[in-house]
């Protein structure tokens, strides 16, 4: 990142004097973000110590309930852990809005992009340095909550009431959070970057993000394929399947050929009728289609894999519209 | 003929600082600015006139990479403007002069020496120093002719051989300007910096400037060293008992056609004998330069070194 790289031979006798470590562009970056870099490092600091101590909290709780050797059933998750869990759902948005959409944007409506831009280094160069640094920011606060908050979902996801597969756990564990976030920020800085404001980069990044998260819902349960279990329709119904290990995606009932019937085909007023309709269509089979929890990482990875990809598309655009047209 | 020796800025004496060939700039609206060709030698002080929207910031933002030509081509001593290697030897000045708010004087001077490689530490801290501006002040904190001075200190800190300047006094008092104009000549004439400054003081650039550009409607109207093309202008005062243009002129070139009443008064370029009835008067710059943004149809007027031969001034 030295200028030095950059010259021929200094065209002064004496070269400038350069104290402290940080030389180049990553002194300029780091000096024209250092609120913001500041404030990301408390509050991730503080997401930390908040997972860590509720975390502690809850488990006290538990023990004194004489889990997990007497059977313990919540009614509700703790409510610390669901809004730990929300702000955590709200973090990608949050990061893209108030730090991807202003990264370029700001630079652009205060006119210092222009001022970096003739100096001597070129302007890929500069906004290089600014996305290893918005990124690198977004990555080390978003590893650190997720993996704690990992921390504090795996032992107790039984007790906790909500489904992996629902976007409270997978989307705020493992590989997941950071996944989204960085694609977030990314987009929030293409966009700042292509409306040169930053409250209508900061509004379409919102907008942008809010519709992101809500496909990726839909989009979440096609990271995987299904399992199917079948069970004969007097018997009982395997432990597995009310575990919360599985995710159950949907339910029918089979006869003997294996044509599966919607669940419900067979509920009727009375007991004769229902056998009557059982007997009618062959029905010998519960059928439920469900993902297991060690399907869990491949999907998480596997979505990590798209976004990061997407995230990656996106960096690459930046880099290259700048490197064709000036900011 | 030269101002200051330009040995020391541009590496060989009569180097061309900057030189556009058919370079032109279309926005959605239309052209900016078109066919345009000029050569400034090296070790000049050029001014860069033109009314408003006439393509003087277009010409600017050409020269430092801030706009795309859509055609032709532009070179700074001789590198073409968007080469990397172009960017150390220009310095850019913008009216607005931006900088970072909350950096230090002594943190913007440092952006100064951290992306150039030339840097001049002294030279900038004696500017600022000179204005007595506290180096450890916010940027933000400054008045407007302190940050002023601030962002002329790291226009001249990057030791450039072509200084662009786009109004650069607009927006400051009397005094300031009158600093920031002292400042700038003497820091130019020390080290033969060539300058392009665009600028709507005619009375400015008659002081500081031996170069003219002058710009309409986005093409060149005249290009050349003061001192040749004020020559070639005449103000003649004569009779036109009929209205009309007298046929005496046909064979000038009219710049600006006046009448008053009976009389006539015009800005010629003079070709041949003038007619001797007429009352002659040198103009003076600001009334040359008054008469063609007037009328930005007149034919256009390059002096020799201003123009751009076709051979191409590579090998000179």
């Amino acid at each position: 990142m030295s200028t030095t790289t950059l010259t021929e031979q200094p065209r002064t006798g004496q070269p400038a004097k350069k104290p402290g470590l940080l030389h180049g562009l990553t002194w300029l970056v780091l000096r024209q973000h250092r609120t913001t870099s500041w404030i990301v490092v408390a509050l991730t600091v503080l997401g930390a110590a908040a997972i860590i101590y509720e975390r502690g909290a809850m488990a006290d709780m538990l023990a004194g309930m004489g889990w997990p050797d007497k059977d313990v059933s919540l009614q509700n998750a703790p409510q610390s852990y669901e809004y730990i869990a929300e702000a955590l759902g709200a973090l990608p948005v949050v990061l893209a809005v108030f730090i991807g959409a202003p990264l370029i944007a700001s630079d652009q409506e205060h006119g210092t992009a222009h001022l970096v831009t003739t100096q001597s280094v070129p302007r890929r160069r500069w906004l290089a340095a600014k996305l290893a640094w918005c990124l690198s920011l977004v990555l080390v606060a978003t590893v650190v909550l997720s993996t704690l908050f990992s921390w504090w979902w795996e032992p107790y996801r039984d007790l906790l009431l909500s489904e992996w597969l629902s976007g409270s756990v997978f989307d705020n564990t493992g590989p997941m959070l950071a996944a989204l976030s960085l694609f977030l920020t990314m987009s929030g800085i293409a966009i700042g970057m292509l409306l040169r404001r930053v409250l209508p980069a900061m509004l379409g990044t919102f907008f942008f993000a809010l519709v992101v998260q809500v496909a990726w819902g839909q989009f979440r349960h096609l990271l995987g394929s299904p399992h199917i279990i079948k069970w004969p329709l007097n018997a009982d119904t395997p432990a597995m399947v009310n575990s919360s290990d599985i995710v159950e995606t949907d339910r029918w009932v089979g006869s003997a050929d294996g044509q599966l019937y919607p669940w419900s085909t067979c509920v009727e007023q009375t007991e004769k009728a229902s056998d009557a309709c059982v007997k009618e269509h062959g029905i010998v089979d519960n059928v439920v289609e469900y993902f297991g929890y060690p399907q869990m990482p491949g999907m998480q990875w596997t979505g990590a894999a798209l976004l990061l990809g997407a995230t990656a598309a996106v960096a690459v655009f930046v880099l290259w519209w700048t490197s064709r047209r000036p900011l | 003929m030269t101002f200051a020796d330009p040995a020391d800025a541009a590496g060989t004496p009569g180097a061309t600082a900057l030189e556009a060939r058919g370079l032109g700039k279309r926005y959605r609206r239309g052209w900016a600015l078109r066919d345009c060709s000029f050569r400034l030698p090296a070790g000049r002080i050029c001014g860069l006139v033109g009314p408003n929207g006439a393509g003087k910031s277009t010409l600017l933002g050409l020269a430092t990479r801030l706009v795309t030509p859509t055609e032709g081509e532009l070179r700074i001593f001789g590198v073409p403007v968007d080469d990397p290697a172009a960017m150390p030897r220009f310095a850019f000045l913008s009216q607005d002069k931006p900088l970072f708010k909350r950096f230090t004087v002594a943190e913007t001077l440092r952006m100064g020496s951290e992306l150039n490689p030339g840097w001049d530490t002294a030279a900038a801290e004696r500017i600022v120093r000179s204005g007595n501006v506290p180096l450890h002040a916010k940027v933000g904190t400054l008045s407007g002719g302190q940050r002023t001075r601030v962002a002329f200190a790291l226009a001249f800190g990057k030791r450039p051989d072509l200084l662009l300047l786009d109004e650069p006094m607009a927006d400051l008092d009397p005094l300031a300007r009158d600093e920031m104009g002292s400042l700038l000549m003497s820091e130019a004439v020390e080290r033969g910096t060539t300058v392009v400054m665009s600028s709507h003081m005619l009375s400015e650039l008659e002081d500081m400037c031996d170069y003219l550009l002058v710009v309409a409607d986005g093409r060149i109207r005249m290009a050349g060293d003061t001192e040749e093309l004020v020559p070639a202008h005449t103000l003649v005062t004569g009779l036109a008992p009929d209205g009309t243009q007298p046929a005496d002129l046909t064979p000038h070139t009219v710049v600006e056609f006046r009448l008053q009443g009976r009389q006539f008064r015009a800005l010629l370029r003079p070709n041949g004998p003038l007619a001797p009835d007429w009352e002659i008067s040198e103009p003076s710059l600001e009334e040359i330069l008054l008469a063609h943004l007037r009328t930005p149809g007149a034919e256009p007027l390059y002096t020799h070194e201003a123009r751009v031969q076709a051979e191409g001034i590579a090998a000179a």
